[in-house]
């Protein structure tokens, strides 16, 4: 049998990313706990750094590696260039240490005078970095599997390492720890659907490869009683990774618990990886099955855009919103993949592109509402947090606007595009749902907004801290992106339509 | 066929530089922040003067100048790129803003001295001026909808500068929930041209309608839309309640944006839209009804108010009352309405900063009832004020005068009962204005002292005088000249296509004299009742009395609008949210709370499928396996 | 004996793994019926593999194992803190997160 032909450096942004993970595991095992985090950080934004560079070398390849498991292509280039920027910025975020989100120890008992010493010692354990990683490298190679197992272990190394990250925090521990519970059954009872999926797939085609899969579709079209079940029950795995109604309980509880860094790091990063993913699947995998699942994807993205808007406007916890936002954005990001064209594709990248800075920003600012229990995500204790800090709360508006997809910001630019992109494929049905949701959802957007500027503030102690370097950058950065993509976005939209391509086959 | 300008993007440019610079720049530009801020508002008002000049040099079918800045967005076959444009409309307004916005920062130099944010203060007011320069110059609906958006932001900032005050910043709310409202006009108008003509461009709209491309029903549906988002930023009726409250602001912000300029930009909307109301009937209808509703509706309001801003915020009303009414009125219309625009804004503005000269002599007093006899004491507010008093009320030779009249003249003539109702309609709001702005002055410079034991009233320094003086001079010549050999008219002229030379051959419902006649007579009887009542040798109590009649009552009620909207919007919704026990604490008050409150129950309802229980969220994946499972499989039978 | 029969325990194992994980309580027990879920996909993958002559569905299975494993590793360890804070297993305890 002959050695199997790896391409090194096609697969660079990956394998250094996995290369880094692995390194950092030791550096947790060996490294003297003074000079961990120093070590740890350095290590973990050497190595993001190092994947965007290996991306950017990449641009122009286009082609299948590793033997046909892997495709490298425009959309792939794409995803992992964004998944990588936005990996950056959660980093920062996490690296903040002046908030101590996470717990010193997540083995010690919550309360007990075991976690209070590794508290005062000031040691934090820092394994919250190789997980997080771990977790890039699984996202990744998510969007860029060609071949089911691929797939399969892609979307494990990206999950698995959430789970724990989820159950992380320093304060509401037991919220924190219920979080990570929540998270792991879930997600390990929806990968069950999704493995089965595959096992009717590679049944029905003879082959784990997307190619083959693709193949046998094209040529015995007819439906196959385990193409459906595959096609379904893999939709269903799919589905609940991008918090899709009604596989989106997880969503809010997880977004809840979890530590908020972890949070801005999990709508950005998991939601681009699964979505590319989903693009990859659905437009050349399956895309000979499009009128099958074509009516099913509407019903779902109709379903989740209504519920992700109307349960938002009922909640009172600024976390909560935000997760059912996310949801409410799924529901839109769908629509580009039932538009099944050249254009969905270049509108999705760019939405998910334009929402990830959006919602990492707006986490980011959640991050700096504290009292001296923690972070503050009562919503009615925002009130009046204009007066208190006009610049945060500001910046806060234009992430809320954005993510409300009010014209000169991202968000109209992303919104746009996919849902013309939507219309031009002849589903009028979505793309008035989706505005019709836009417009319920700019209710609640606004509703913080006028909490904010409109109300008094409330003397209980709730105040904005003044953010480290690493947490303004961050939202800096953000911040500028939302505008940037909102008021010149021409050059972006043209950079991501000339590569929004997949690998012919 | 349109000349370009590389300047227009500098009218912008430099209050919103100007803006940013004093808004992120540190305390030390404290000292020289308002330098700043009114040096930009100069430069803006220099540029616009030179291209009004390079404009009046070109022939008149080619004066509109474009300057196009980027291309914005480019998504399939629809583009829009950002690109200004420069027309005779739009110049109106940009010498409009800019003239009496810098006279304005010049004033607020003095009257904020005191207030230790005052660098702020003058950022808001540069943003706003930069926001609504956009408005005006934007060539297409997106442009307009951002800078309708930024003069709201602006606007709301300004109203609740003092926001330390909870009533100022209930106010600021007010107006931010009616903005809302004419805001999804604006959005839906927006959506429909876009649908309707593939294009958001003023030309491109025109060009369709005019190609025919949509029905008369989307027509009118587009002109019902932006009649809301005109009446949300007027102060029209129904969505009026909030300019009144909005006088919480500081005074300089009461004449800039409450009177001469952003409530005013409804009148800007419908005018640039004409080529939308030409043809929808409808629609133009309900442009004069609302017109007419809030004309009589603001004037009446006006007479029971004694408070100096809320009547003078009243009048504003009114008066913008009087401009919509003539856009109603088809071509003829839109000119005498820019015309009376232009007039109002000298000597409301003018009016405003006498009327916040007076509250600086005062002790920041606002009640009517505590002042009297202030014209020996404050002999430049009170010429000044006076003339602007005299333009209001239509009085010759003043500005008002030549531009009421126009509209009474050609509510007139709209023909038929229609021209019977307007006349008298725009004949007795002339009265009550007569009467209502009578009383202000008699109240407010003659009669008898009725001030606070510690007031001690003086004349306003220079730097407050002076832009008073200079509007005071607007008030007087504005009208005159602009009407003299209908040069205004004819200027406008290419933007509405009125088809001006038949005007004067028109049968009229009346002669042109016997109209001023009439408007003259109306006039004088306003303001003889108000001398009757409140001249020489009657008494004005110190406190509003109580016994008056229930006329009275709901007039200073502003004429039950805020229990109306409590009735109409509140009551039920609030019943709807007690039966569900989840309330959501009053998040936005009037309209919006009863649409929201349906919403609300809704969501709590739906709310309650999150239990928290891992197995019921599994439950939902189940769920969700089976159905997608079961739709194949119907499918594919 | 035909292989179909084959698939048929395998869906009836993966349909008992759903099963258990609405009807148990124990955070352990849930995760092994999700364990049984997994079993009831390797079966499957075995049998197409047999069924299609290739040898992929084996590696699948294979790769499976080891994912399950990685599995257990993270998802004990998450039970057990949470049994170690609450002294408690239930799944239906931990419901601070709702609504």
């Amino acid at each position: 049998m002959p050695t199997p032909k790896i391409e090194y450096g096609i697969l660079a942004p990956v394998l250094v990313v996995l290369a880094a993970a692995v390194l950092a595991v030791l550096v947790e095992a060996f490294v003297s706990r003074r000079y961990r985090y120093v070590v740890q950080t350095t290590l973990s934004f050497a190595a993001i750094a190092l994947g965007l560079f290996t991306v950017i070398l990449n641009k122009d390849v286009s082609g299948r590696f590793a033997e046909g498991s892997v495709a490298v292509d425009g959309v792939t280039i794409v995803l992992q260039g964004t998944i990588l920027i936005f990996a950056l910025l959660g980093l920062l975020l996490i690296a903040e240490r002046g908030f101590q989100s996470f717990t010193a120890q997540a083995s010690t008992l919550p309360g007990s005078a075991d976690e209070q010493r590794a508290l005062a010692s000031g040691l934090q354990q820092t394994e919250v970095f190789p997980l997080t990683l771990f977790a890039v490298g699984g996202a990744l190679l998510f969007p860029a599997a060609n071949d089911l197992i691929t797939l399969f272990v892609a979307l494990e190394v990206l999950s698995l390492p959430l789970y724990l990250m989820a159950g992380l925090s320093q304060r509401r521990r037991l919220l924190s720890q219920e979080a990570g519970l929540k998270y792991f059954l879930l997600g390990a009872f929806s990968s069950a659907f999704f493995l089965f999926g595959s096992a009717f797939l590679y049944g029905y085609a003879g082959t784990t490869t997307f190619d083959g899969i693709k193949l046998q579709i094209t040529t015995s079209p007819g439906n196959d009683l385990f193409l459906l079940v595959g096609l379904a029950m893999l939709t269903v795995g799919l589905l609940f990774k991008v918090s899709a109604a009604p596989f989106h309980s997880w969503t809010p509880d997880v977004y809840q618990g979890a530590p908020t860094p972890i949070t801005a790091f999990m709508a950005a990063v998991t939601k681009v990886a699964a979505f590319g993913a989903f693009l990859r699947i659905f437009y050349t995998t399956i895309g000979g099955m499009v009128w099958t699942w074509r009516p099913i994807i509407i019903a779902i993205s109709i379903l989740t855009m209504a519920i992700g808007t109307i349960i938002a406007i009922a909640q009172k916890d600024v976390k909560r919103v935000l997760a059912y936002s996310a949801i409410a954005h799924s529901g839109f990001l769908l629509t580009g993949i039932v538009a099944f064209n050249k254009s969905g594709v270049g509108a999705t990248l760019l939405y998910l592109l334009t929402y990830g800075f959006t919602t990492l920003g707006t986490f980011a600012i959640v991050t700096l509402v504290r009292d001296a229990g923690g972070e503050v995500t009562d919503l009615n204790r925002w009130s009046g947090l204009g007066k208190r800090s006009p610049l945060i709360a500001g910046i806060f508006t234009l992430f809320l606007l954005a993510l409300a997809g009010i014209p000169l910001t991202s968000g109209f630019v992303g919104k746009f595009a996919i849902f013309s992109a939507a219309y031009e494929s002849g589903n009028i049905s979505v793309v008035i749902a989706g505005v019709l949701a836009s417009a319920v959802a700019a209710f609640f957007y606004i509703r913080i907004v006028v909490l904010m500027y409109f109300n008094d503030p409330q003397e209980d102690g709730t105040s904005v801290v003044i953010p480290s370097p690493v947490t303004a950058i961050t939202i800096g950065v953000c911040a500028v992106a939302t505008l940037v993509l909102g008021v010149f976005p021409q050059p972006v939209i043209n950079a991501v339509n000339s590569l929004a391509m997949f690998v012919a086959g | 066929m349109n000349g370009t300008s590389q300047m227009l993007v500098y009218l912008i440019a430099i209050p919103l530089f100007s803006a940013t610079v004093l808004l992120l720049g540190s305390r030390a530009l404290d000292k020289v922040g308002h330098i700043i801020g009114t040096l930009a508002s100069t430069a803006a008002f220099v540029v616009g003067l030179l291209e009004f000049f390079a404009m009046l040099g070109r022939a008149p079918e080619n004066r509109a100048v474009t300057q196009p800045l980027f291309t914005w967005i480019e998504v399939g076959n629809f583009n829009v790129g950002a690109t200004l444009l420069l027309d005779q409309l739009s110049i109106c307004f940009v010498l409009l803003i800019t003239g009496v916005g810098t006279l304005i920062h010049i004033y607020s130099i003095a009257y904020m001295s005191h207030d230790k944010d005052r660098r702020r203060f003058f950022a808001f007011l540069n943003l706003f001026i930069a926001a609504m320069l956009l408005l005006v110059l934007g060539d297409s609906y997106l442009s307009l909808y951002v800078g309708w958006e930024g003069v709201g932001l602006a606007s709301y900032l300004l109203i609740g500068f003092w926001n330390q005050k909870p009533a100022y910043a209930t106010a600021a709310k007010k107006a931010f929930v009616a903005n809302r409202v004419g805001d999804v006009g604006l959005s839906l108008a927006v959506m429909i041209a876009f649908v309707q003509f593939g294009s958001v461009s003023f030309s491109g709209v025109a060009e369709g309608v005019e190609a025919g491309k949509a029905s008369s029903l989307a027509l009118n549906c587009l002109g019902a839309a932006l009649l809301l988002a005109a009446v949300g930023k007027s102060a029209q009726f129904p969505l009026q309640a909030w300019l009144g409250d909005a006088m919480a602001g500081p005074t300089p912000v009461s004449a800039l944006i409450h009177a001469a300029t952003m409530v005013t930009a409804g009148v800007y909307l419908i005018s640039r839209s004409h080529f939308v109301f030409d043809v929808a009937s409808v629609a133009q209808l309900l442009v004069v009804i609302v017109g007419a509703i809030t004309l009589l509706f603001g004037a009446i309001i006006g007479m029971a108010k004694d408070d100096i801003k809320k009547a003078l915020a009243a009048s504003t009303m009114s008066q913008i009352g009087y401009m919509i009414l003539a856009t109603g009125l088809g071509p003829v219309g839109y000119a005498f309405a820019m015309m009376h625009l232009l007039t109002h804004g000298f000597f409301k503005a003018g009016m405003f900063l006498g009327a916040g000269s007076v509250m600086h002599g005062m002790n920041d007093e606002v009640d009517m009832r505590k002042y009297g006899a202030l014209r020996k004491y404050m002999p430049v507010t009170f010429i000044t004020f006076g003339l602007g008093y005299l333009a209001i009320i239509g009085v010759p030779p003043f500005a008002g005068f030549y531009s009421k009249d126009k509209i009474i003249e050609i509510a007139l003539d709209a023909g038929g009962a229609k021209g019977i109702i307007l006349g008298s309609i725009t004949l007795l709001g002339a009265a009550i204005t007569a009467f209502y702005m009578s009383r202000v002055m008699l109240m407010t410079f003659f009669g008898s002292k009725r001030w606070e034991a510690d007031a001690h009233p003086h004349e306003s320094p220079a730097l407050m005088t002076i832009p008073m003086v200079i509007l005071a001079i607007g008030s007087i010549s504005a009208g005159f000249i602009f009407n003299l050999g209908d040069r205004f008219i004819n200027f406008l002229n290419p933007v509405f296509h009125s088809d001006h030379s038949g005007h004067g051959e028109k049968e009229h419902l009346l002669p042109p004299i016997v109209v001023s006649a009439l408007a003259l007579t109306a006039v004088a009887i306003g303001v003889s009742i108000a001398i009757a009542k409140y001249g020489r040798g009657k008494s004005i109590p110190a406190v509003a009395p109580a016994d008056v009649s229930v006329w009275t009552k709901v007039a200073r009620r502003d004429l039950l609008q805020d229990d109306l909207n409590e009735a109409l919007f509140m009551r039920p919704g609030q019943e709807l949210t007690k039966a569900l026990a989840i309330v959501d604490e009053k998040v936005i008050d009037g309209a919006v709370r009863g649409v929201g409150s349906l919403t609300l129950d809704v969501a709590s309802g739906v709310r309650r499928t999150q239990t928290g229980f891992v197995r019921s969220y599994a439950l939902w994946v189940i769920v969700g396996a089976v159905g997608i499972l079961a739709t194949i499989a119907v499918m594919s039978l | 004996m035909s292989l179909d029969n084959y698939l048929y325990l395998s869906a009836l194992l993966f349909t008992i793994g759903a099963a258990g994980v609405l009807i148990r309580r124990n955070a352990i027990v849930v995760f092994m019926c999700i364990e049984l879920m997994l079993n009831a996909s390797n079966l499957a993958f075995v049998t197409f593999a047999r069924m299609n002559g290739s040898i992929d569905g084996q590696l699948f299975a294979f790769f499976t194992m080891v994912v399950a494993a990685c599995e257990v590793v993270v998802g004990l360890a998450i039970i057990v803190t949470i049994y170690r804070s609450r002294r408690s297993a239930s799944v239906d305890d931990a419901r601070l997160l709702k609504l």
